[in-house]
């Protein structure tokens, strides 16, 4: 059961169950909501319902008054959804996101290339006539018969080739549905999916040099947005920090190198963490943090960083980013949150970091 | 395609723009003289964003119908003398403690807040700091109203004004908000805004509020919610607050790191009077201390601090003492103000069993080794008549001012003293903590008004203890000693005779 909650001014549908408080809903979404006590006594995360009806549940009656509750204003810490509700938070509008329906997709696996020992790459070309519109960066849902749901990949080919999307996945030792992709999908067959979701995509109207740190398949997003970018003659600096364990881990160098050597702004930086010492290998070794570290000297300020990876390598770069002074408004990370991401215990010191 | 409707952020922005200017007359350094000497550098005051997005109407429009709802329940309570409701006499001496030890600050910090509003030079914290402002004197005033009714029938809280400034615990938490108060404007932000208001703020006013709602004293339980409805602006910006200091500068993070470390210090060392309270004072208790510091400090500091590691700050200096210190300190605390008690504007009393069964299960490792025995001998002191009285006054710790009982970190049977030296003169100490303070800043702390200091120095109204307590205007027989035999127990237990009669 539950209710679809609509969020202003992000236009996002999400849905909610049954008991489930708005603010928990969205969080685990990923959208941050302004909040603080967590229990309806705050008000922090006051919020405006445009349409549908809530049950307020426990908000005190001094963090809501009755004449905010008359105002169509709720609590999005207490609010319960009784209806399909759309509700407008104090959401900072971003210029650079478009508002692209998500729509439900039918396509054919074109292509399988073994990028390397557990990554495959598949080509999904869509339908004759029917093309996909999305922002470099986003991601799609793709049904996985084996475990009667979905699994979200980034789309790794840029916007401009919206008659198919290629994805990269790694095989998760014993993990069902990649298995399922590596094992069992062949060339011809016939797969689902939805999308675009996500807000992680380039920032492009802020300008500036551009940094770009990514942990192995996470590679996908930052790939979908230089093609992107280079396509268009974005002219600021971008550099790309790939990171993966060995040699053998390492994909799309030729590609990178390519771009590299037609785009004078565009650096293309592989990283092995794990490649053995006596290895011939003359790049940069070290985890991405290090690596980014060391080729920017330890400094950040002016950039504008997207980070996509394990949650680890995540972290530590946002460490290392803001030890050299680029800070929460110059970041941005896509991580896919799981059911039990939302319960970890975070303060309110970030929002999206 | 309708034109699009204004963000809530947007339409803030077109409300607010034009709020602050570069001044002609005179140069800027010169209106605002106070927000350079303390080594902060700010590059970019527009930087700071504004979380609170709440115009002035809107805030008088709210802040009227807290006031009228909350007056409403004042009312209610008073006419149906809720006050003879409550689970038992003893409480009211928690509504005491808060009104004179914690009320007060309530003024300093509206006073703070209005002189730090004044001199910051960016916009958005000025207003913030003015809004803050209008709540802490918007909760002075409803603490003093809800308290009112308590007066009317019980001892200790008719001089809480003057007592505040005279009294020897009560020069805690003063000393606590004048310490704040005479910093520069930068510190006091870090120290009330981001230490008291944000990371202390919890351990404060959830046991006191939820002592309250346990405790039948829907009074108070009400003014507590309606000042936590004002605690979201205060918290985020005590967050804001130190983000921005964080982000504007590198030479900002060992100015923040240092004041971090004093005021958390400072804040867990006032803390300790909550400490008594919800351990000692509340009939019927909500958790012990120690719980309460597992929650609202391990826990939540925790992923606070994790959180602003990021930045390069540290968990406060001393965290983990203060953490082994909860075990400790309400127990200490309370064989002060039992040893003291003619000297206390409230009463105290030693626990009964069933609360000392409490305190066994709550404090497994501490209580029955420590503590137990002592409350015990002095139980059995009080039946042969010999109820035990310290008539000696206390060392002061120069820094926090609370007397110095307090035992050496790892070691509960032995006191912890500290001392430094300065122009010739020895200044002593309760803790590592408190030394650190002090010698980060010699000159302020020398200055210190210490309540026994002033007795001794012949400030305090004479030598003598009756001298001392006529100074403070404490109603002696009344307003201090233990709960059995007081007053107050004698006008509670009429009250639950006469119920018990027409219940027959």
């Amino acid at each position: 059961m539950g209710h679809d909650l609509t969020i202003e001014p992000l236009g996002e549908t999400i849905h909610v169950e049954d008991d489930q408080t708005i603010l928990d809903a969205c969080l685990r979404h990923g959208i941050w909501l302004p909040h603080a006590c967590g229990h309806g006594l705050c008000g922090t995360c006051k919020v405006d319902v445009v349409d549908g009806e809530v049950d307020h549940a426990d908000a005190s009656p001094f963090a809501l008054m009755d004449f905010e509750r008359s105002d169509g204003k709720t609590l999005a810490c207490t609010a319960r959804l009784l209806d399909d509700v759309t509700i407008e938070a104090e959401i900072d509008e971003d210029p650079d996101q478009r508002r692209i329906a998500v729509a439900d997709y039918a396509a054919t696996v074109t292509a399988i290339e073994d990028l390397t020992h557990d990554v495959k790459g598949l080509r999904l070309t869509l339908d004759p006539g029917t093309t996909i519109d999305f922002q470099a960066g986003q991601y799609v849902n793709l049904t996985i018969p084996a475990v009667r749901g979905t699994r979200a990949f980034s789309i790794a080919n840029p916007p401009q080739e919206n008659g198919h999307v290629d994805l990269q996945i790694r095989r998760v030792p014993g993990g069902v549905g990649t298995g399922w992709v590596h094992d069992a999908v062949k060339v011809g067959d016939r797969v689902a999916f939805s999308g675009p979701y996500g807000r992680f995509f380039v920032r492009k109207s802020r300008g500036g040099p551009l940094l770009f740190l990514a942990g192995g398949t996470g590679v996908s997003s930052p790939r979908s947005m230089i093609l992107d970018l280079s396509a268009e003659g974005y002219v600021a600096p971008m550099t790309l920090i790939h990171g993966v364990r060995t040699q053998a881990d390492l994909y799309d160098r030729a590609l990178f190198e390519e771009l590299a050597a037609k785009h004078p702004n565009f650096r293309y930086v592989p990283a092995l963490s794990a490649e053995p010492e006596e290895s011939a290998w003359a790049g940069e070794r070290g985890f991405v943090h290090e690596v980014a570290e060391r080729v920017f000297e330890r400094r950040f300020e002016g950039m504008t960083a997207y980070l996509c990876g394990p949650p680890p390598m995540i972290e530590a770069s946002i460490g290392a980013l803001m030890k050299g002074r680029l800070f929460e408004r110059h970041i941005f990370t896509e991580r896919f949150l799981t059911a039990s991401d939302g319960a970890e215990k975070k303060s309110p010191v970030f929002r999206r970091i | 395609m309708a034109p699009k409707k204004l963000g809530l952020k947007q339409r803030y922005a077109h409300m607010t723009r034009g709020l602050d200017w570069e001044t002609t007359y005179q140069p800027m350094d010169a209106v605002f003289p106070y927000d350079t000497f303390e080594g902060i550098k700010i590059k970019d005051w527009s930087a700071w964003e504004d979380p609170f997005r709440l115009t002035m109407d809107a805030y008088w429009k709210f802040q009227a119908e807290k006031e009228r709802k909350l007056y409403a329940v004042l009312d209610a309570f008073a006419q149906n003398n809720g006050q003879t409701g409550v689970s038992d006499g003893r409480y009211v001496n928690v509504v005491k403690l808060f009104l004179t030890g914690i009320s007060p600050e309530e003024y300093q910090a509206h006073r703070g807040f209005a002189f730090t509003g004044r001199h910051l030079r960016g916009a958005g914290p000025r207003v913030a700091c003015q809004m803050q402002s209008l709540d802490e004197l918007r909760h002075i005033q409803t603490q003093i109203h809800t308290i009112s009714h308590y007066n009317k029938y019980f001892d200790g809280i008719s001089e809480f004004p003057h007592m505040h400034d005279r009294v020897w615990y009560l020069s805690v938490p003063k000393s606590f908000f004048d310490d704040a108060r005479t910093a520069g404007p930068f510190e006091f932000m870090i120290a009330i805004g981001f230490a008291f208001e944000y990371v202390l703020t919890n351990l404060l006013f959830v046991p006191f509020m939820s002592g309250a709602a346990y405790n039948g004293d829907m009074s108070t339980v009400t003014f507590g919610f309606s000042a936590q409805s004002d605690e979201s602006r205060h918290m985020t910006l005590g967050i804001e607050v130190i983000k921005f200091l964080l982000e504007q500068h590198p030479d900002n993070l060992p100015i923040v790191q240092k004041w971090v470390d004093k005021w958390f210090w400072r804040g867990h060392r006032v803390l300790g009077l909550v400490a008594m309270m919800m351990d000692y004072m509340l009939p019927k208790k909500v958790m012990s201390w120690k719980e309460a510091w597992e929650i609202y400090f391990t826990e939540a500091g925790g992923s606070l601090f994790q959180d602003l590691a990021r930045y390069g700050l540290k968990a406060p200096k001393y965290a983990d003492v203060a953490t082994a210190d909860a075990e400790h300190i309400s127990h200490q605390n309370w064989a002060v103000f039992y040893q003291y008690t003619h000297a206390a504007a409230f009463h105290t009393w030693m626990p009964d069993k069933e609360h000392l069964d409490w305190l066994s299960e709550k404090y497994p490792n501490t209580f029955d080794k420590y503590y137990r025995p002592r409350w015990e001998m002095w139980a059995e002191m009080e039946k042969q008549g010999k109820r035990f009285y310290n008539p000696s006054l206390p060392q002061l710790c120069q820094v926090c001012q609370i007397p110095m009982a307090y035992t050496e970190p790892g070691d509960p049977t032995k006191i912890a003293f500290r001392c430094s030296e300065v122009g010739g003169e020895t200044y002593h100490f309760c803790s590592d903590g408190c030394k650190d303070i002090f010698d980060g800043e010699p000159e302020k702390y020398v200055q210190s008004w210490l309540p026994v200091h002033q007795i001794f120095q012949g400030a305090c109204g004479g030598a003598t203890i009756p001298d001392v307590l006529n100074y403070y205007r404490m109603n002696v027989g009344a307003d201090n000693m233990d709960y059995v035999g007081s007053p107050d127990e004698k006008l509670w237990n009429e009250w639950h005779a006469g119920k018990a009669r027409e219940a027959v």
